[in-house]
């Protein structure tokens, strides 16, 4: 391809809206309380990664971040392959390895605002302050342990 | 369908009742049918050809169970086999095979186990379990190490069960040039113990490993040299960093001849195939479900142990118990180890469902289908006519089904002007 392919979806972001809604309502999103050791973001910057999300990750790993056989999801294990470790580490493998088909065509601010997006999907409340952009404030921030809660809606 | 079986003269299985039931011990249950036409008068002093049945495929898109898409992880030099220092471990590399890491996996893997060896120590690390890490390990441990593997995934998840599984040992393996001359005796010997290794998984339950009929057919004569689609590039490997020609890939299969059987070339009246020119030879497989699932039983027969777990930069090998690391990412070195020298070359495999009645395997037009016991492999290895240089830094790894029904079609148009379609 599909490298110019990949360009186009990137400036046309089609499917952005209705796939956005899907991954929103997951359930694991609703049982899952914010915890205090969770790195602050910002919803302008979970929902900018999500936009961004749409246009250059949903093609392999799915609009509701499911992934498939071939594709890793991005969520559940996720949280198990990163929980503590820098989220210096996680931007900068984004950086470098993603999207698959164009690696290096994401800014940093494009992999922080994914990172946002992340978390936010995989259970954290965005707060006022948002992520810190730069490699050395990343580095001592950690990607949370965030562990599915039990559920406690009435219609379960 | 039986009206539209058609006997093939099988000159080359030599003539005789002999001659049958050796090709059906050799084959197994999977029999090529085998069989001696019945004697008319007219023929009584013409020697008698053994035949095999060859009944078409079944190629339609609508048969499609799945798709599947790797990426080889192609170094112009070769495979990675330096050692390095992350700490206080010490890092054996193997990865970086191309399109011949099933093949070459044992032979690779006794390469670095020796040098493993001379460390003296009793544990080591694996990092990856592909077919590499899997044959890596499987190796340390005969040879006496106490075996972990770390990986994110096992098979059939990784990305080695998304390739074709067939014998290609010099495939996209590396560039001549940069590769140089001492390569070539080291990919012979990594070929040679492959072969010997895998002579060994012939004959079991459940073909781990089996040799099919297999036609490559042509339009052209075979002697006529192969030439690429003009496509603009110039210059070279050393020039611009990337391969811009098929002749700079190296091509080492003549050094092994002596033990790998010969293609012959079929005489027209034994051709079965709407193809002018056709050649036959017997293709060596890796049937994933079977094979896979022995070297894992092996492995843990043998007191291996696995440990679930995604490494995000080489300095986090350092909390490993192990002093020594054996690391055979694949193409995941490309982040994991920030080696930006593997380059990625796409394949994709579409699988119909298996049919272990019609053990064999053709090439046309750049479109292949094989007979495998978890299924029907169907590649468009190359429909574009770019031969070595297709899919060159493509690392889209993402199903495309029109390049799957694009092969299918091909075959399929073959097979329907084909004599053995006819009633």
């Amino acid at each position: 391809m599909p490298r110019k392919f990949f360009f186009r979806l990137m400036r046309s972001g089609p499917l952005g809206a209705m796939a956005l809604y899907v991954a929103s309502a997951s359930p694991l999103h609703a049982a899952r309380p914010a915890a205090s050791s969770i790195p602050s973001f910002s919803a302008e910057q979970a929902q900018s990664g999500a936009d961004l999300y749409q246009r250059a990750c949903a093609m392999c790993h799915g609009a509701d971040l499911s992934g498939n056989f071939q594709t890793p999801s991005l969520k559940g294990r996720l949280v198990a392959s990163w929980a503590g470790i820098p989220l210096s580490r996680l931007t900068g493998y984004i950086q470098r390895a993603m999207p698959l088909m164009a690696p290096g065509t994401l800014s940093p601010e494009d992999a922080t605002a994914l990172v946002a997006f992340l978390m936010r999907e995989n259970g954290a409340s965005p707060a006022k302050t948002a992520l810190p952009v730069t490699e050395k404030r990343q580095a001592s921030l950690k990607f949370p342990a965030l562990a599915i809660q039990p559920d406690t809606s009435p219609s379960k | 369908m039986t009206n539209r079986n058609r006997n093939i003269g099988r000159r080359h299985l030599v003539a005789g009742a002999s001659a049958s039931s050796l090709v059906g011990a050799l084959a197994g249950s999977r029999l090529l049918h085998a069989q001696t036409p019945p004697v008319s008068p007219a023929q009584a002093f013409t020697p008698q050809k053994p035949r095999i049945r060859l009944q078409p495929f079944d190629l339609r898109a609508d048969q499609i169970t799945d798709i599947k898409v790797c990426l080889r992880p192609f170094r112009p030099m070769g495979p990675r086999f330096d050692v390095e220092r992350v700490g206080n471990k010490l890092v054996f590399h193997n990865y970086g095979h191309g399109g011949s890491g099933w093949s070459l996996s044992w032979g690779s893997a006794s390469l670095v186990v020796e040098k493993v060896s001379t460390t003296l120590q009793r544990k080591v690390a694996v990092i990856g379990c592909g077919i590499i890490g899997l044959t890596t390990a499987l190796t340390a441990q005969r040879a006496g190490f106490d075996v972990t593997i770390y990986t994110k995934d096992l098979l059939p998840r990784t990305r080695s069960v998304r390739a074709n599984g067939s014998w290609t040992p010099d495939s996209r393996i590396s560039l001549t040039a940069p590769a140089g001359p001492g390569f070539a005796d080291l990919w012979e010997k990594m070929a040679r113990i492959s072969w010997a290794t895998y002579r060994d998984y012939l004959g079991l339950p459940g073909n781990p490993v089996e040799f099919i009929e297999h036609f490559v057919l042509s339009d052209r004569p075979f002697n006529t040299p192969h030439e690429e689609g003009p496509d603009g590039r110039t210059g070279d490997y050393a020039s611009t960093g990337m391969p811009q020609h098929g002749t700079e890939f190296a091509r080492y299969s003549d050094r092994i001849k002596d033990i790998v059987p010969t293609a012959e070339e079929l005489h027209p009246s034994e051709n079965p195939f709407a193809a002018p020119y056709a050649k036959r030879n017997t293709l060596m497989l890796y049937n994933f479900a079977s094979y896979g699932h022995l070297l894992m039983s092996e492995f843990f027969q043998a007191g291996g142990h696995v440990v679930i777990r995604e490494f995000h930069d080489p300095s986090e090998l350092t909390s490993l118990p192990e002093k020594v690391i054996i690391n055979c990412p694949g193409y995941a070195a490309r982040d994991w180890w920030n080696d930006k020298s593997l380059i990625p070359v796409r394949g994709q495999t579409a699988w119909l469902p298996p049919r272990p009645d019609l053990p064999y395997g053709l090439h046309y037009q750049g479109a292949s289908a094989v007979s495998k016991t978890d299924g029907l492999m169907v590649q468009a290895y190359d429909l574009n006519n770019e031969g070595e240089m297709g899919s060159i830094g493509n690392s889209f790894e993402h199903p495309d089904r029109s390049e799957s029904e694009r092969a299918i079609k091909v075959l399929a148009d073959l097979f329907a002007r084909s004599p053995l379609s006819e009633g």
